[in-house]
């Protein structure tokens, strides 16, 4: 192979790699949303618990049985590091794509480094937007 | 953009659906320029005037950088040279996200506004501000619904909705608000819907199509979607681009319905517009904003007085400006409100801070080539002979009288019935429809008969 089939060859591995790390995170956000979905559903299951006995709450492949306020806590606990998470992701897909944007040529997309308007803010300004 | 459209030779593909009014210069779909930002001698509706298009893509690229905010351009030649053509071509070379206000010279003087207020108007519609919307959403597709009514008929409604994306499926359980919001929108099982997490506002995008055969009695406005792939909760994001001028008319109106139906707004106040200003820089510092420093073009730009340049001269000086390309086709003349002459019948001290642009008149060939381009764009065929009489005519009268007379011609030849306009049909419109030199000369040897003929000023001097 001479040289520059060599240098296509590395310039479409490396964006070949790059897309498949977006895939993958992109994964990664919609298994960590199915996890945040159970949670919930879990912890409205124990809010319409009406005893105060213990409940069974299942991990993996085998059931524990908990007092219900550690159970709870534990939830909310799971549902805040899950938020985390997704957000981290979420951030670092967009480093990611404009990265991916990058080798293949492409111009950056406009105003996505911008930082959100707060919903006051956009409150304000919809009138425009939704004409 | 001219660049891309330069390298990719893709055909130029217009849009069909669009039907417009053939205006002047509807023809002109940018600079006709190539990478290196040498003008092609005929592309993209332009033809001839290498050197002033290619002044102009150099301004062009300037402002794309977002480098010339505060600049001010000049282009001057004489009447039919492709000033207004030059304009345009910057108009649609910037693309849609780059504000372009146009407006003529005359356009300021108006009973219910200031000079200057209308000026300002105008230099604010050419300054966008670039902003984001960051919304999460649950959007799925409604599996079921379940509302319990209490047994007693009064009291709160409990209930679960089941949605679903194509990779996951959850049960939400709903308040009495939830129940409502959704009863109203009449969403039933196989709705695709969003729901807005911050205001609980939920939208319908559609039935899905796993769900098309539940119907068959189905009314023709139903939209049939995919299901939504991925995580049910997602995060949208929007940018928006608004101009100034806008912000300012909405931060101006007082409450009350019937500044919804003015359209104009008369005068902003100098207070509003600071307070605005402060909270994009505000904006700006956070990150949350971006300016983007459009285009204002302003024709026929003698017929301002002086105190409007003096107002300008100002404006540009302002940290919030657009750049402004003006055109004008008079030489020395009266600056407007003084007995002073002055080049272009702008003051000396304003010309000064201007790029100036000079178009020349057009050659032999390239008439011809407009004529062609003309012809094509008001769908007139014409023939080899009549193209050269009418670049003839373009050349001895005007060129603006010879693209008037491509589709009087057009009228003519297909009221006879045929399909390509000939020489006769030239001549026809010619001796119908008078140029500018015949009719004054008509007027010089029949003035006498008119009414009023007594005076005897001076012709109007616009060289």
């Amino acid at each position: 192979m001479d040289e520059s089939a060599q240098q296509i060859l590395e310039n479409l591995t490396e964006v070949e790699v790059a897309a498949e790390d977006i895939l993958a995170d992109k994964q990664q956000i919609v298994d960590l949303d199915l996890r945040r979905n159970r949670n919930r559903e879990a912890f409205n299951a124990l809010r319409n618990h009406s005893s105060n006995d213990n409940v069974k709450v299942c991990f993996g492949n085998m059931f524990i049985t908990f007092p219900q306020e550690s159970a709870r806590s534990m939830i909310l606990k799971d549902q805040e590091n899950l938020d985390k998470e997704i957000t981290d992701l979420r951030k670092q897909l967009k480093t990611k794509v404009n990265r991916l944007n990058e080798l293949q040529g492409k111009p950056a997309l406009t105003g996505y480094n911008l930082a959100p308007l707060s919903s006051a803010e956009m409150k304000a300004i919809n009138s425009l937007i939704k004409k | 953009m001219a660049a891309q459209v330069a390298t990719t030779k893709v055909p130029e593909v217009r849009d069909i659906t669009r039907i417009e009014r053939i205006g002047a210069h509807s023809h002109i779909r940018g600079l006709g320029l190539d990478d290196a930002l040498e003008a092609r001698q005929v592309s993209q509706g332009m033809v001839g005037q290498l050197a002033s298009r290619r002044a102009a893509g150099l301004i062009l690229e300037m402002i794309k950088d977002g480098q010339i905010a505060g600049r001010a351009v000049l282009i001057a030649g004489q009447p039919g040279t492709g000033k207004t053509a030059i304009a345009m071509g910057i108009a649609q070379s910037l693309g849609p996200d780059t504000p372009f206000t146009a407006m003529a010279g005359s356009e300021i003087f108006s009973l219910e506004m200031s000079k200057t207020e209308a000026l300002s108007q105008a230099f604010r519609k050419a300054i966008g501000v670039r902003i984001k919307e960051e919304t999460e959403i649950i959007e799925g597709e409604v599996v079921e619904i379940q509302i319990d009514r209490p047994a007693t008929g009064t009291g709160a409604k409990v209930g679960k909705l089941t949605l679903k994306t194509t990779e996951m499926e959850t049960i939400y359980d709903l308040g009495t608000k939830m129940i409502e919001s959704l009863s109203k929108e009449r969403v039933q099982a196989g709705d695709v819907i969003t729901i807005d997490k911050a205001t609980g506002k939920i939208s319908k995008l559609g039935r899905s199509f796993t769900r098309a055969r539940d119907y068959d009695a189905m009314g023709s406005q139903t939209q049939f979607v995919q299901c939504p792939e991925g995580e049910l909760q997602k995060r949208k994001e929007v940018v928006h681009t608004v101009s100034l001028h806008e912000i300012d008319v909405i931060n101006s109106r007082t409450q009350g319905f019937l500044a919804l139906f003015s359209g104009d707004t008369g005068e902003i106040k100098s207070e509003v517009r600071e307070q605005i200003n402060a909270k994009v820089s505000e904006w700006r510092e956070e990150g949350k904003a971006e300016i983007i420093p459009g285009v204002l073009f302003i024709d026929e730009v003698h017929m301002l007085d002086i105190e409007c340049f003096s107002f300008l001269n100002r404006a540009l000086e302002s940290d919030l400006s657009p750049v402004l390309v003006m055109a004008t086709n008079r030489g020395i003349t009266r600056i407007r409100g003084t007995n002073y002459q002055s080049p272009h019948g702008i003051p000396i001290d304003m010309l000064d801070r201007l790029l100036i642009i000079a178009t020349t008149p057009y050659t032999e060939k390239e008439t011809r080539q407009i004529l062609k381009i003309r012809c094509e764009e008001e769908d007139v065929e014409l023939s080899e002979e009549a193209h050269t009489v009418l670049t003839r005519i373009g050349l001895e009268t005007s060129l603006r009288y010879a693209i008037q007379l491509i589709s009087t011609a057009g009228l003519v030849c297909r009221k006879r019935r045929g399909t390509e306009v000939q020489v006769e049909d030239i001549k026809r419109v010619y001796s119908l429809f008078l140029d500018e030199s015949r009719s004054s000369q008509y007027m010089k040897e029949y003035q006498d008969s008119f009414l009023f003929n007594e005076t005897q000023s001076p012709q109007m001097d616009i060289s």
